[in-house]
């Protein structure tokens, strides 16, 4: 048995250590376009000088050798299914019994000229991090596109450098794939006061400059000068190489819940693909962390032969700004485009603003929790995603749910009620424990 | 592994091992000096009462003292993005040094077992407790007047847990 696995990031990492788990024997390849293993999710904190290179590094050094695995460090650039082969830039080919296409994603960069410019980057590789060092000495002012959690992470980070920062965001707020408008505006202060310029409902139309970085130009004529660009606006998968194959694609490569594409054998994990998603019962790509391990798993899990089903994915993210943290979950945002929850989504909001900081909110749909927004005091999140994943009827606890004392004994009946949805021996052993 | 257990019908809701779990990880690991120098003692299990409003559960009502299930394969460490949560035996360990405070694991939890400090605090098995003061191994377990905390062996659970629903 020969498994290829194109990609090392969380997806491919995570995919590797159970294959390795469940098969000693078989032969594992992995087909990166890096040779290090580190997490994209901390180059913020490594721009912040927050952390320094090692501690980017999630694996031990050891990872290839105690997996004992076979790394090839090129591009994939073209799969052919039907002879269970993988092209390479390098201008090998691998042969697969099994392969797993987790090629993660590349920030989405906007349509406007001149982002070829030398000073224009994106905050996914480490390179991105180590060209923006080597510039900084020289920045005075940075501009960044877009106001996903990238581009407000690299606006922090970038104050950290006492670079002038402003934010030029397309939508009515920032964060809009993750807050709604008011959940936002808490945000959008927080930012402000800490000397970060946010420019709502403008669209980029030009990075000005003769090969260097000068500025940028919106499309209703403004400009704002700047020695520094960065693009945040969200990521778009990279799944060029499946193109002109029988593999299934939308928005990103279609997997069904055993993380298997339409074609047998080979299998996609991470931000590449678009899997069952729990809150939404279809498929959607949801490009975090947390979703590309368990994927990873999942798909490795099968490619083993254990016939194992996913639950399925949902959108959750936490994130902490200027000591401010953030988590939102599920449909917690009514915009307009693929990503928002459509009308009808929701039926029932609740919500509470109980100081300045401090904002809670909870999505419903016929009862059940379809998404919530905690900002400042995050502790109960855990909770409120178990009743969202498992569908629970929350009519009963209403009054409880925006609580900050939320917690799992006060649960325990409900979730007993339902004990068909929990299959997890924690669970159960603690329903056991209560006789409930 | 061994797994901390708690009997509901036994917990009194005496906050015993609250205190003894607070105190076993503060830095001087001693009640007097905690309470007279005030110095930081949180603890890493909370004394829930079953079914009731989630404040002070009543004496005498069901109650569960609960902190990490040390699951496996764990969601705290799936969402971790430092590689901070991390498996150690059958142990969920966060390396402090490494946490970074994102909350992720907090999010994933779904024992509600993290609490966002200024890194990720939970129930750590109290590791060396045995060869730092010569006590039992578990402060929780040693401070439960009613025997309702106790460690039961991983052979009551199956092996290999996955977090998966169904067969193919």
């Amino acid at each position: 048995m020969r498994r290829v696995i194109i990609g090392l990031s969380a997806a491919g990492v995570s995919a590797v250590e159970t294959l390795r788990e469940g098969d000693p024997q078989s032969e594992i390849v992995a087909i990166a376009d890096e040779s290090l293993i580190y997490s994209r999710p901390l180059l913020s904190y490594y721009l912040a000088t927050k952390l320094e290179m090692p501690r980017l590094l999630y694996r031990p050094s050891d990872f290839f050798e105690r997996n004992r695995l076979t790394t090839v460090f090129t591009r994939a650039t073209r799969i052919d299914p039907q002879n269970q082969r993988v092209y390479l830039e390098n201008g090998g080919v691998e042969s697969y019994d099994q392969l797993l296409i987790a090629t993660g994603a590349r920030p989405r960069f906007p349509r406007a000229a001149g982002l070829e410019k030398k000073g224009v980057f994106g905050l996914r590789r480490i390179e991105d991090v180590h060209g923006m060092f080597e510039r900084l000495p020289s920045v005075k002012r940075a501009v960044i596109l877009g106001a996903g959690l990238v581009g407000l992470k690299a606006a922090a980070a970038l104050r950290e450098h006492d670079v002038e920062v402003t934010i030029l965001v397309g939508s009515r707020h920032v964060l809009s794939q993750m807050l709604d408008e008011p959940s936002a505006r808490v945000y959008e202060e927080i930012f402000r006061r800490h000397g970060v310029s946010i420019v709502t409902g403008v669209k980029p139309a030009a990075v000005l400059g003769n090969g260097e970085v000068s500025g940028v130009e919106t499309a209703d004529g403004q400009v704002f000068p700047c020695d520094l660009v960065v693009v945040g606006k969200g990521v778009d998968p990279n799944m060029e190489l499946v193109s002109d194959t029988r593999i299934n694609t939308e928005y990103g490569i279609v997997v069904d819940k055993y993380c298997e594409t339409s074609v047998p054998n080979v299998f996609a994990a991470g931000d590449v693909a678009q899997a069952p998603d729990i809150i939404r019962g279809e498929t959607w790509i949801n490009a975090l962390w947390p979703c590309a391990v368990e994927q990873g798993r999942i798909a490795a899990l099968n490619m083993l032969g254990r016939e194992i089903s996913y639950r399925g994915s949902m959108r959750m993210n936490s994130v902490q700004f200027f000591n401010l943290p953030v988590i939102s979950a599920g449909l917690a945002v009514l915009t307009p485009g693929p990503l928002g929850a459509r009308p009808g989504e929701h039926d029932e909001t609740l919500e509470e603003r109980p100081s300045e900081s401090v904002y809670r909110k909870v999505f419903l749909k016929d009862d059940t929790i379809v998404g919530f927004v905690q900002i400042g005091e995050v502790g109960t999140a855990g909770l409120l995603k178990v009743l969202m994943e498992r569908r629970l009827n929350i009519a009963g606890i209403k009054s409880n749910l925006l609580s900050p004392r939320l917690n799992l004994g006060f649960l325990l009946p409900l979730l007993e009620e339902n004990r068909d949805r929990f299959d997890e021996v924690e669970f159960q052993e603690l329903m056991d424990s209560v006789g409930v | 592994m061994e797994r901390l257990y708690c009997d509901g019908r036994l917990c009194v809701a005496c906050h015993a091992c609250e205190v003894a779990c607070a105190v076993e990880h503060s830095s001087s690991r001693n009640i007097l000096s905690v309470i007279s120098t005030g110095e930081f003692a949180f603890p890493r299990r909370l004394v829930q009462g079953v079914g009731e409003s989630p404040y002070r559960p009543r004496v005498g009502g069901v109650a569960l003292s609960l902190g990490c299930q040390h699951c496996s394969p764990a969601a705290c460490v799936d969402a971790c993005i430092s590689g901070a949560m991390h498996k150690e035996g059958g142990a969920t360990v966060c390396d402090t040094e490494q946490c970074v405070g994102c909350w992720m694991c907090v999010m994933a939890c779904p024992f509600d077992a993290i609490t966002p400090l200024k890194t990720a605090w939970k129930c750590d098995l109290c590791p060396n407790r045995v060869e730092l003061s010569g006590r039992a191994r578990y402060a929780c377990v040693e401070a439960c007047p009613t025997e309702a905390l106790r460690t039961a062996g991983c052979e009551s659970v199956t092996d290999n847990r996955q977090p998966v629903t169904g067969n193919r």
